[in-house]
């Protein structure tokens, strides 16, 4: 009996030294197990918040001034989040790109507090709670109080065409990885305030994985032949919020006076039309 | 009969010691006059998911008795007029406001087809929150539900609410909320939300019927059957009402169906329209 336990504890040992710190998975580096649902699944579960900064650019970032007239308020140099640093536009799109920074005061959806996408609503500044079931999935966010819908159910994408902002969402189960397949979306959504772009072709890969208990490995593939020449990725981590008061408040931003319609500042009410 | 509803009251005692000890101080006398005996979830909780959209044949858009309202809902809406006469208390279906509410809502009424500043045109028509109850007799929605939290996810214009039944306090008196902060829990098969925080600008209905920020909602969805939800929620506000008033609606359960996107802001132009702003 002691010699099989100690074969059993060295090829534990072993495998858990030969994992890479971000796939564990099922132990993280503190050695505290990961919650898991009755059905045995990782649980997501809770409240969780990216630390990064790409909401503003999802590339590396110098710091800089902010611009919207509060220099102070400026933007935090941030280390990107897409492998290699570089996106594969197509000449055009790289144009279009360039174009889009240019503008971004106004032409960033942002601007109207319109649903941002997916993956950019991972990434805005703000907290999002995941509440899971074994067939379904639901991340709700703090942002516009938007809502993902994960169907986790064998089903797969709706027939299309079909554009929506936030995309068609199915998941699965690789081993503790969850996988999500995420498409129909709108040409309408940006990837971060920097104007990097998508078009309705876009498809995405998101793989949900967990490091320790209280943090998340988050990628996503981007594959959209109409503006990028190959397939690319992002990863970050999703961190656990974990006062004890935590909930999710509201960010209604469009509901604002300045940007709500009505109220923005070249709006002229002709009242009793 | 006085000792069969003994013996009715002491089975709900067993059954509520053995199946869910956490919520038998709750009993309510209408629990043992209907004691439907709801399938339960494993920490005991009545199960209450599932798909649900109300069924009182009532509108957003005029929640008050009176046919004036629901002609001209016929005349410019085309739609039947609703027969469901959801404020319950006071008995005439009329909103007790104080007398300078009343004097506002009925500027909100005059001005809601021609509104002259955007502040007196609906908030729902305007893409924002419906608020909590009105959210509840718009469009359907679907209950998730765990020990500590009831989740509904609402598909129009994806609101969502989290019901938290653990204990927890509201957040502090200065935090205002579209959709309030809500604290539930179990009385017997009734659901409790307490719900407060509430901004002050939602509305009840597209008229305008209002509240303030110091509203006070108390939900109770009760279950009554296998399919029905009779929702009441009791409505106080000292500083706009004369006395709580309370609304109802009843609910049924709809067949499993997935919700899909409603995108309401992106597309929405009824303001450029009632302002003849450019699109």
């Amino acid at each position: 009996m002691t010699g099989r336990l100690a074969r059993w504890a060295i090829v534990t040992t072993a495998t858990i030294l030969s994992l890479a710190p971000l796939s564990a998975g099922v132990q993280g580096g503190g050695g505290q197990a990961v919650s898991r649902t009755l059905d045995g699944r990782p649980d997501l579960s809770g409240v969780w918040q990216v630390i990064n900064g790409a909401a503003w650019n999802i590339q590396d970032q110098n710091a800089a001034p902010g611009p919207h007239g509060a220099p102070w308020l400026g933007i935090p140099a941030s280390r990107g989040v897409v492998e290699g640093n570089e996106i594969p536009y197509q000449p055009w799109a790289r144009a279009k790109k360039d174009e889009n920074y240019k503008n971004r005061l106004t032409l960033d959806p942002e601007v109207n507090c319109y649903l941002p996408g997916v993956p950019r609503i991972t990434y805005m500044p703000f907290p999002f709670q995941i509440v899971q079931t074994p067939t379904y999935i639901a991340i709700l966010y703090e942002y516009v109080h938007a809502i993902r819908h994960i169907y986790v159910d064998g089903s797969t994408h709706p027939a299309g065409p079909i554009e929506w902002w936030m995309g068609d969402s199915r998941g699965r189960w690789e081993g503790d990885t969850l996988v999500v397949s995420v498409r129909h979306f709108n040409a309408d959504t940006w990837f971060d305030r920097a104007g990097n772009f998508h078009s309705e072709e876009m498809q995405l890969t998101e793989r949900y994985s967990f490091v320790d208990r209280d943090t998340i490995n988050y990628e996503v593939t981007v594959e959209d032949p109409k503006v990028f020449t190959r397939p690319w990725k992002m990863s970050m981590l999703l961190y656990r919020r974990k006062e004890p008061n935590v909930q999710l408040l509201e960010h209604p931003c469009y509901s604002f006076d300045g940007v709500a319609v009505g109220t923005r500042p070249n709006d002229k009410i002709a009242p009793g039309r | 009969m006085a000792h069969r509803w003994f013996g009715s009251a002491v089975a709900v005692v067993i059954a509520g010691t053995l199946m869910a000890p956490q919520y038998v101080g709750g009993q309510t006398a209408t629990s043992a006059e209907k004691p439907w005996d709801p399938p339960r979830t494993r920490d005991g909780q009545p199960d209450i998911q599932g798909y649900w959209s109300q069924r009182s044949d009532i509108t957003t858009y005029s929640i008050q008795a009176g046919f004036v309202d629901r002609e001209e809902h016929t005349r410019i809406g085309g739609q039947n007029p609703q027969k469901g006469r959801p404020v319950i208390d006071p008995p005439s279906g009329v909103i007790p406001y104080q007398p300078w509410a009343a004097e506002k809502a009925q500027l909100h009424h005059a001005q809601h087809r021609q509104p002259s500043k955007p502040e007196y045109f609906d908030p729902v028509s305007r893409c924002f929150e419906e608020g909590v109850p009105r959210m509840n007799y718009q469009g359907n929605m679907r209950v998730l539900q765990f020990p500590n939290q009831i989740v509904i996810l609402h598909e129009f214009n994806h609101h969502y609410r989290v019901i938290y039944l653990d204990g927890r306090p509201h957040v502090g008196d200065t935090l205002k909320l579209w959709m309030g902060d809500s604290r539930g829990r179990w009385e017997g098969n009734t659901l409790v939300v307490d719900v407060t925080n509430h901004n002050d600008k939602t509305w009840f209905d597209i008229v305008g019927s209002f509240h303030s920020d110091a509203m006070r909602v108390t939900e109770r969805w009760t279950f009554t059957g296998p399919d029905r939800i009779d929702y009441v929620a009791t409505i106080d506000d000292p500083k706009v009402f004369t006395q709580p008033w309370k609304l109802r609606v009843q609910i049924g359960r709809n067949k499993p169906e997935e919700q899909w996107e409603s995108a309401i802001c992106e597309g929405n132009k009824a303001v450029h329209v009632a302002f003849g702003l450019p699109w």
